[in-house]
């Protein structure tokens, strides 16, 4: 039986994020309307049993997540849901919320219940203005057709969304940074512990959800917790959305379940299609930059956060980067630090220097300038970052270094010896696009 | 006190509830380096080296913000912590321009200390350093009226940026711009305008904030000697620390080189005010009375005590003998208890018990501006001792929080009642207020004899017949009773200057002249006096306080401020750190439990 696309299944219809639309293929707010029957309790249970994980890279259980929020505090609780999508390679939330923006309002408004909260703030990445725009008008229509404000379907639940646009950091999209930067301060991560769920946003308890875990809320309440068990494997249920990239015929979001292979993924006419150009596959990045890559024998790993780490990655925020053979891997890994650098929000040390250090290295070795003793120290600079950091982030740092000389340390050493890069794709900038002068 | 117990590199340790890892390390004597670490500043856990190995956690741990718990058992000298920790000090030098040479901060600063200690042996780094523009010395910048800016050298632990958000209250420095190029920054670079920007300096792990006071005077290797003492410039009576600095006889500089804050959780926690920190140099200033003068027809002239003595005797007991009444005194609160005391029996010798109404204490208020949320408040009383008057007995009007009472003074000088004032003033120029209806008796000719026992060659010392040279307060051993009631103890750091006395002396002195036998030969006799005079008090014990004597710098640290004890494990370390000479695996009383930084 083929896939039934759950989030997406919708999009590309011309009138996909209006509020009729929703109501009519989507059996719209019929989720919340079935929520407010439940308990609060009743809902994290649900959302428990269907074991939904976090989409937002971590793959933490959303339901463990709601049911750590604080309970006994005379103070208010929040749902934050992540919407600074900014992880190289993916795109996945940016089409849900421009194109099915009441899934994620509903998602919110249950999401609220569930944790006993009355406000939801969607932390929008700053880039994503027209987006803003869209999903500030469609909550304009929630609020007048009784979805969202005071006493929701006559159940006395109140509930208001707010739509707080961050200033364009990649690293505010951190849980903690997040709640920073919705406090109005620099987005810089916070020391856990505390948790969020303890005390978070305002020194409240508060959730923290990616988009595409919300938007799976809905429709988990509607079917139950076991049709969404069934459509991946063990524990790793639901729909799931790709965001396939790199040298492909079609790159693009695809919604599947987490039983489908990366080969699948990549090769499959309903997918990517396979390798752009008929060129030769390299390797994958399988959930955004920060994870290690795979290789050819990986590909029919089935893409669940379970399976991929078995296979020594991680799925990540499931954005495949896919990558042919004229990619040159210390090229990809200045690429990434370059990004890492700009990126870092420069509160620790680890990462604040061990970043620039890098890619000054990975610079230096890919204009074929580099020495022997600078890949040992790639490797042990990287390393020194790897574990060292207040947040992930260093993690997300060392990794595409660590990755790319693990596997194609050989690419490094040609460098080095040939005083050049020895695989010098026509496709590439000349110049980084965002070079800055330091 | 609820306690935990908890194992740091083989040892017990037992700590107050709620410390953390790295506070019980500390007290341990475990020495575990860190910079956005402050005892007086909330934990920030970002400069990533106070990492250590708990055990049955998955990945090294901050230890500045874990907290302690029973049975947890810590490791800072496992291998990979070892390891890890040398990373980031490596990390924080990549860019760091190692310019300790010039640094006024070099020989007193935890990143050479730590990275000596527990840095990797070398280098890696072969890049040009990150630099930031700036003038004069290499990237220096202003940074506000009291400080200077370095960005070079700053390693962004953010102590000044939380140490103006949570104890000065105005959050005057941020972050701009980030990752690597990050920078220490003020709103459209106007500077830090602070009235305790000078504890910036002293939270700065490295040269980067200097105070302009302080920059190019001295080395830490050129202040060898320590005295631990009180500010006596407001009525808060912060603790402090006087530096002195070793020169040679004919070198024409001060010898008190900077005033610093003194950890007392009581008084003035961590922290003191810029009024305190940088107004010391009229103690060894230009216009310092060195010796007695008096009045010829052609001005003042200096003289010898013999010479001074006898003139003042003549002219007082003429005064007094003509009419007591007309004889008054005017002290500053800035006089301490002893001298105040001494003061006491010798207005009750002359005048007899009702003497005290002779004498007016007077003293300066000024509203101080500062944040509404600041938690290191200046009190307006720009006076250390008027609450040592009350409890003396002296008239002060609605003391300590109100303006001195002295309008009875002032009208009788107006009126030409008075025949002679004595005026006890010992610094800083300023603190007896306007004395200007002083000087216009003496230039209608109203007030036949003014006495003025000062330090500074002022206006209304410049007036007087007689000018006796007094002490100020880093120059004796004496009492203050500050805005709480505290009796604190001001410790002589340097003797006062030529010929000059400590005010006690100086009265006591005037008293034999006239005829009173006070019988004090030491500044203990007049406490003793004072205990026995005043049981039942806080000044019983007064006889017994203990005052502080210069001591080495590394006793000092020592002594002042636990959370700072990892200065003295290797800050005057008879040698030097040697490169590939690890301090960390000697003279430490654990066996086994080390490892080696590098092998050599």
């Amino acid at each position: 039986m083929a896939y039934e696309p759950v989030l997406v299944k919708h999009v590309a219809e011309p009138n996909a994020y209006t509020l009729d639309s929703y109501l009519k293929h989507q059996r719209g707010y019929e989720g919340l309307r079935k929520a407010l029957t439940f308990t609060p309790n009743d809902i994290i249970e649900q959302v428990k049993a269907s074991g939904l994980r976090g989409r937002g890279g971590a793959g933490f259980p959303t339901g463990l997540k709601w049911q750590f929020v604080l309970k006994d505090t005379p103070k208010p609780k929040y749902i934050a849901c992540n919407a600074d999508e900014s992880e190289p390679g993916t795109f996945k939330d940016h089409v849900l919320m421009e194109r099915n923006p009441h899934l994620l309002i509903e998602g919110c408004a249950i999401g609220c219940y569930a944790i006993g909260a009355k406000v939801a703030y969607i932390y929008i990445r700053g880039e994503f203005y027209h987006v803003q725009e869209i999903l500030e008008a469609e909550i304009e229509k929630a609020y007048a057709a009784g979805y969202l404000g005071k006493n929701i379907f006559g159940s006395g639940f109140n509930c208001d969304v707010y739509v707080h646009r961050g200033a364009g950091a990649y690293e505010a999209g951190e849980e903690t940074a997040l709640i920073e930067s919705l406090e109005g301060k620099r987005a810089q991560p916070r020391l856990k512990p505390p948790f969020p769920a303890v005390a978070g946003l305002y020194q409240c308890p508060t959730a923290v959800n990616n988009v595409e875990t919300l938007c799976n809320v809905p429709p988990i309440v509607l079917n139950g917790p076991e049709w969404f068990t069934g459509l991946g494997p063990d524990k790793n249920g639901g729909p799931k959305l790709f965001c396939v990239s790199g040298h492909v015929k079609r790159p693009g979001v695809y919604e599947a379940s987490m039983h489908t292979t990366l080969r699948q993924l990549i090769y499959d006419e309903q997918y990517a299609g396979g390798m752009l150009d008929g060129r030769t596959f390299k390797a994958i990045i399988p959930g955004g930059s920060s994870v290690p890559l795979l290789l050819e024998a990986h590909l029919d790993t089935p893409a669940s956060f379970d399976d991929i780490q078995k296979a020594g990655s991680l799925l990540g925020s499931a954005g495949l980067i896919v990558l042919d053979d004229s990619v040159c891997m210390v090229w990809l890994a200045m690429n990434l630090l370059h990004f890492y650098r700009h990126e870092s929000c420069g509160k620790c040390t680890p990462c604040r220097e061990g970043g620039d250090w890098l890619y000054k290295l990975l610079q230096r070795v890919e204009r074929g300038e580099g020495q022997e003793k600078d890949i040992d120290l790639l490797f042990g600079v990287a390393n020194n970052i790897l574990g060292k950091t207040l947040c992930a982030f260093g993690d997300a740092a060392a990794t595409p270094v660590l990755t790319t000389l693990k596997l194609f340390r050989a690419e490094y050493e040609a460098h080095v010896r040939e005083g050049r890069c020895t695989i010098p794709a026509e496709w590439r900038a000349k110049q980084p696009v965002f070079a800055h002068a330091h | 006190m609820e306690t935990v117990t908890l194992t740091i590199d083989g040892r017990a340790v037992t700590v107050q509830k709620g410390k953390t890892v790295l506070h019980a390390a500390i007290e341990a004597g475990i020495s575990v380096p860190y910079y956005c670490y402050h005892p007086g500043l909330g934990v920030d856990g970002s400069c990533r080296v106070c990492i250590v190995r708990i055990e049955k956690m998955p990945k090294l741990q901050t230890s500045c913000s874990t907290t302690c718990a029973d049975g947890m058992v810590v490791s800072t000298r496992a291998a990979d912590v070892v390891d890890a920790r040398a990373s980031v000090l490596e990390f924080l030098l990549v860019n760091h321009p190692l310019d300790c040479p010039v640094c006024d901060k070099g020989g007193e600063c935890p990143l050479q200390d730590f990275a000596y200690t527990f840095g990797p042996n070398e280098s890696r780094m072969d890049f040009p350093r990150r630099v930031f523009d700036g003038e004069g010395v290499k990237a220096d910048v202003d940074f506000g009226p009291t400080l200077m800016l370095n960005r070079n050298r700053c390693i962004l632990c953010t102590r000044c940026v939380r140490f103006m958000k949570e104890v000065d209250g105005d959050a005057q420095i941020g972050i701009v711009d980030r990752g690597y190029g990050s920078e220490i920054a003020t709103f459209q670079e106007e500077g830090v305008h602070s009235l305790i920007s000078g504890n910036l300096m002293d939270v700065c792990p490295v040269g980067a904030i200097t105070t302009r006071d302080y920059r190019f005077k001295s080395r830490p290797w050129d202040n060898p000697a320590v005295v631990d003492t009180i500010c006596t410039l407001c009525s808060k009576g912060c603790n402090t620390s006087a530096w002195l600095k070793a020169k040679p006889e004919w070198a024409k500089a001060s010898q008190l080189i900077r005033m610093t804050p003194r950890f007392n959780p009581a008084v003035n926690g961590y922290w003191m005010c810029d009024i305190g920190r940088f107004n010391y140099h009229w103690i060894e200033g230009e216009t310092r009375v060195r010796r007695p003068m008096l009045r010829r027809a052609d001005g003042l002239e200096k003289v010898s005590w013999h010479e001074a003595e006898p003139r003042l005797r003549d002219r007082i007991q003429a005064a007094g003998s003509a009419d007591p009444s007309g004889v008054r005194f005017l002290a500053s609160a800035h006089t301490d208890t002893e001298s105040l005391f001494v003061l006491k029996q010798l207005v009750e010798g002359l005048l007899g018990p009702d003497g005290l109404s002779a004498v007016t204490v007077t003293w300066t208020r000024s509203e101080k501006r500062q944040p509404p949320g600041t938690t290191f408040t200046v009190p307006s009383t720009n006076a250390p001792n008027v609450n040592g008057a009350r409890d003396l007995g002296y008239r002060i009007g609605r003391g300590n929080d109100g303006q001195p009472d002295d309008a009875d003074l002032r009208g009788d000088v107006a009126a030409g009642k008075i025949h002679a004032l004595y005026v006890i003033d010992p610094g800083p120029d300023g603190s007896l207020g306007d004395v200007s209806w002083i000087l216009e008796a003496r230039l209608n000719g109203t007030l036949p004899l003014l006495v003025v026992q000062t330090v500074a060659l002022s206006e209304l010392a410049a007036a007087a017949d007689v000018v006796l040279p007094g002490a100020a307060y880093v120059e004796k051993d004496a009492l203050y009773t500050n805005e709480q009631g505290l009796v604190q103890a001001v410790s002589q750091a340097i003797a006062p200057p030529g010929e000059a006395l400590e005010d006690w002396e100086v009265l006591t002195r005037v008293a034999k002249s006239l005829g009173l036998a006070l019988g004090h030969q030491q500044s203990r006799d007049v406490r003793r006096a004072i205990a026995a005079a005043m049981p039942d008090t806080p000044y019983a014990d007064a006889d017994k306080v203990a005052f502080a004597r210069p001591v080495s710098a590394r006793n000092w640290l020592q002594a002042s401020n636990p959370s700072e004890r990892w200065k003295w494990d290797f800050m005057f370390l008879d040698l030097p750190p040697v490169k590939g000479h690890s301090v960390q695996t000697e003279g430490t009383p654990m066996e086994g439990a080390f490892i080696p930084l590098k092998p050599v």
